[in-house]
């Protein structure tokens, strides 16, 4: 049962407590929505559980592993990966070395010459396979969140956490993204997908936790979940005001 | 980024074999001694340039510390050769060893802590250089302030005289360094510290082992940089500490790095070319005085106008490179360079091929493209 | 005893020159981003140009500083403005700066030559006198230098804390972008404070050449000393600085009277690593800063 539970996340920026006491966990073979207002702590829960971060308060596991007191590039070995909200590049690199280096760490390194070879197949899946030796600054946003996407998936994870990669994409290629990762999760990857389009979400996600201010207010069904009272008050309340102001 | 693979070694191994015979054929062939000499300062460089790069070019974290390593050789063989009679290559040995545990314990201090900027590394690796040279003049063990007469050191018969001898080290301590900068630009570890260079953080997520690494890499520039070291003390014959400490082996290594480029292994060899040779003749033609005015300045116009370095400029630009080259060699050949030795007229052709390639890309543009292809095509037919 | 007292006295004292050294550095470093060797170079040339004004043309040290201080702090805003053009990066400041340091250190060998210079005695009063406290003599260099350096820091202070411009200058080091959107002309603001960090190096120039002998190579002697002090003390943080220079001058004088003086920079390393390891924002923490 390779299950990721955590118990107790707190994490603390100066005076801002961007998670407090979050308890939770993934279930193998779902996809799980995590929503919330700008801010509540989604990127920030993904950035602890996935190394980048370390937690201040609580503790990790996933299956047999404990990943509370881990460094940072042996989570990864045990199948969790992830994509930055903000593309993070390697900036001196062609796309094709950008992928190609999750593929000669982790669980089973290849060679740097192998890596190449099947950096090649997840920037064709993701359709970069033409700017393959472009330098990073001639990709355009969409192009860099793709780049995260084959990056994450060179890790060959178990458990893939998406944070907005779908975001600023026009209904097209929502269409074309959300088919893209159905396919993922069809060839057994686990996903955690942050979105902010709530058609995504719930067209996507076989259970929504939700977020608000650093505490998870609601966790379950997704129909159910939207309807649930504080999640109307602290998502689409502030949604709301945000349109009036 | 660019590649390198195993024929690249193979080919470096090959060039290194053949100038191996260099002082065998000197008398057939009529060459001065100087030539070896001035062969063995380029080795010395191209070692100390080639080491610091494999850190700190390819980490991105900035050291300062290779006179620290480079002292650490010296002063193995000024206190165990000469002081406590040890076999003189034995103590090459222990060089190199000494300067690794100084590197390892550096690393291990300095990268256990996580928050560490890059600039506070460079400033630890800067004190570290004054420390040693405090602690050297304090103990009269190692130097006490008095210097140390490396050149009273009986030398190993078998190695031939002098110049052929440090000829030979000095080459074998080059090749070992290029192949090795060459070896971790390929590897795992090579793209691991590059992908360390770019963003640490993403890299520690991505599976690579950063800490470690930093430390394998910091082990190779010091382990390098102590041997070269080591054996440089023969050729400074007198050590001191106010020399062997001077913040001249950072200097230049950091020059000729940054003028060569340092992301290519190739980049360090071609900066040190140039700045020894051009070095050389400026101070044969009794300038010394501005030598330090030209580094400086050099170094400066890098950093403002030439970022990616000499090397990848040079094979951006083949053209002109070899415009510049030629037209070089023919200036110096009509001012009268061959009179007075060969490596003058290479350096006219150096210093006019690095002029050419400085120059703005924007003065060339337009012809440019065209030209590019017609050499592509040469060299495809040849 | 009274050795050992002395030497805290005069460590104390030499820790106000080093304070005076690091201020400017600590400026440029915490404010600008900017780690600027140069800032040795500006010590060492108004140094020379002190010891030039007082040996060959006669005037007081003193007075060297109506020179050195306008010249410095045009030379500091001249860089600035040289790094912003060029949008300088915080680690090519590092090797540009260095480049810089070369160049300045090599015209003052042609200059000045590589000899030890030091302004005569008769047309520097100052190096020989002192104030004599009970057993304790404290010498009138490194005294006016240090009381300088506390009226500097708290100066300083005050400009940074109570003035619009020390606003504008603390939402630079917070953080440029805002400060942009909040009406701060960031070239204009960081180019005022450049000048005001060239004019800090101008100062300890004339207390140094005033106090001791001169030579290019002296320079580099500096980086130890006053990169202790600017870590120690925290990156722009104005009390720490001064602090931290009283700190490291102390524990320095100390260290010479009882191991020796050539172990004092040994002493100062090993409290640069212990910053490094267990204060990495400085004595006084973040919130010293500015
Ligand atoms: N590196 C950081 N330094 C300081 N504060 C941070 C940092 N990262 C996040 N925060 C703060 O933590 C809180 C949670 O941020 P986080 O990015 O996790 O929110 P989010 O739910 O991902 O928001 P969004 O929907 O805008 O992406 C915010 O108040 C944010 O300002
Ligand atoms: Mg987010």
């Amino acid at each position: 049962m390779a299950d990721l539970r955590f118990t107790g996340i707190g994490k603390r920026f100066g005076g801002v407590r961007a998670l407090d006491g979050v308890d939770g966990h993934v279930d193998e073979g779902e996809i799980l929505g995590l929503v919330g207002p700008n801010g509540s702590g989604k990127s920030t829960l993904i950035n602890v559980l996935s190394g980048h971060y370390a937690a201040d308060d609580g503790s990790i596991t996933y299956g047999e592993a404990n990943l509370t007191d881990l460094p940072p590039h042996r989570i990864i070995e045990t199948g969790l990966a992830r994509t930055y909200q903000i593309p993070r590049p390697f900036s001196t690199m062609t796309a094709l070395e950008n992928v190609s280096v999750p593929f000669m760490f982790g669980a089973n390194p290849l060679s740097p010459q192998t890596a190449r070879e099947s950096a090649m197949e997840w920037l064709a899946f993701t359709g970069l396979d033409s700017l393959a030796n472009e330098p990073i600054d001639s990709l355009n946003l969409h192009q860099l969140k793709y780049l995260e996407l084959a990056r994450a998936l060179a890790a060959r994870p178990k458990l893939l956490f998406l944070d907005e990669v779908l975001s600023g994409l026009n209904p097209t290629e929502i269409t074309a993204s959300i088919e893209m990762v159905r396919r993922i999760h069809s060839s057994g990857i686990t996903i955690v997908i942050v979105e902010h389009l709530v058609r995504v979400v719930t067209e996507l996600a076989s259970r929504i936790m939700v977020l608000d201010r650093g505490k998870v207010i609601a966790d379950g069904d997704p129909t159910l979940v939207m309807q649930d009272d504080a999640v109307v008050t602290a998502y689409l309340g502030k949604r709301s005001k945000r349109a009036e102001g | 980024m660019t590649t390198t693979n195993r024929n690249t070694s193979l080919i470096t191994l090959a060039f290194a074999l053949v100038l191996w015979f260099m002082p065998s054929v000197r008398e057939t062939l009529d060459f001065p001694v100087f030539f070896l000499l001035f062969g063995y300062s380029l080795f010395f460089w191209i070692a100390q340039a080639s080491s610091w790069n494999t850190f700190t070019g390819f980490s991105g974290y900035f050291s300062f510390g290779q006179g620290a390593f480079f002292g650490a050789g010296v002063y193995s063989v000024a206190v165990l050769a000469v002081k406590r009679d040890w076999p003189l290559l034995f103590t090459f040995l222990v060089g190199g060893l000494v300067a690794a545990v100084i590197g390892l314990i550096i690393g291990v201090v300095v990268f256990r802590l996580r928050k560490l900027r890059g600039e506070i590394f460079a400033l630890m690796t800067l004190a570290v250089a004054f420390v040693m040279a405090s602690v050297a003049r304090v103990s009269p063990a190692i130097d006490g302030g008095q210097g140390v007469p490396v050149n009273t050191v009986e030398l190993p018969e078998f190695l031939g005289d002098f110049p052929t001898m440090i000829f030979r080290l000095g080459l074998i301590v080059a090749t070992f360094a290029v192949i090795t900068a060459q070896s971790v630009q390929r590897s795992r570890l090579g793209w691991g510290l590059f992908s360390i260079r770019d963003d640490e953080d993403v890299a520690e997520t991505l599976g690579v082992p950063t800490f470690r690494f930093k430390i394998t890499a910091l082990l190779l520039t010091a382990f390098i940089a102590g041997i070269s070291g080591a054996i440089h003390s023969l050729q400074i014959g007198y050590v001191t500490i106010e020399d062997v400490f001077s913040i001249r082996v950072p200097l230049f290594v950091i020059l000729m790095s940054i003028l060569g480029g340092t992301k290519h292994w190739m980049g360090p060899v071609v900066g040190a070319v140039v700045v020894v040779t051009l070095n050389d003749r400026l101070n044969r033609a009794g300038f010394q005085e501005i030598s330090d005015l030209i580094t400086g300045g050099l170094l400066i116009l890098m950093i403002v106008a030439v970022k990616e370095g000499l090397y990848l400029r040079m094979r951006a630009r083949p053209l002109r490179t070899a415009v510049g080259f030629t037209a070089g060699l023919v200036i110096g050949f009509a001012l009268g360079a061959l009179d007075e030795s060969l490596i003058t007229l290479v350096a006219y052709g150096l210093g006019i091929a690095v002029l050419a390639v400085m120059l703005p890309l924007s003065w060339f543009a337009r012809s440019e493209p065209a030209v590019t292809d017609d050499v592509e095509e040469v060299a495809s037919h040849g | 005893m009274s050795l050992m007292s002395q030497s805290i006295a005069s460590g104390i004292l030499i820790g106000g020159l080093y304070a005076l050294m690091s201020l400017g550095m600590s400026l440029n470093w915490g404010v600008l981003k900017i780690i600027n060797l140069a800032h040795f170079s500006f010590i060492l040339l108004s140094a020379y140009v002190t010891y030039q004004l007082a040996s060959v043309y006669g005037w007081d040290p003193f007075l060297a500083i109506i020179v050195t201080v306008p010249l410095f702090a045009l030379g500091g805003m001249a860089l600035q403005w040289a790094f912003e053009r060029f949008r300088i990066s915080e680690f090519e400041s590092l090797l540009l700066t260095f480049g810089l340091f070369i160049i300045f250190e090599s015209l003052a060998t042609s200059v000045w030559s590589a000899d030890f210079r030091r302004i005569d005695s008769a047309a520097n009063p100052y190096a020989s006198s002192s104030l004599t406290i009970g057993p304790i003599s404290l010498s009138i260099p490194t005294l006016s230098a240090f009381v300088l350096a506390i009226g500097i820091a708290f100066g300083t202070r005050y400009l940074l804390e109570q003035t619009h411009f020390g606003r504008a200058v603390r939402a630079l080091a917070h953080d440029r972008e805002i400060a942009g959107a909040f009406g701060v002309n960031h070239r204009t603001v960081s180019m005022q404070l450049a000048g005001l960090a060239g004019a800090y190096a101008a100062l300890a120039g004339v207390f140094i050449a005033m106090s001791s002998s001169l030579f290019p190579g002296i320079a580099v002697e500096w980086f130890g000393i006053v990169f202790s002090v600017v870590i120690l003390g925290g990156l722009g943080s104005t009390m720490g600085t001064l602090l931290a220079g009283v700190i490291i001058g102390t524990v320095g004088a100390i260290a010479t009277v009882v191991w020796g003086p050539s172990t004092a920079p040994l002493v100062v390393f090993l409290i640069l690593i212990a910053t490094l390891l267990f204060k990495p924002d400085g004595l006084l923490g973040a919130k010293g800063g500015i």
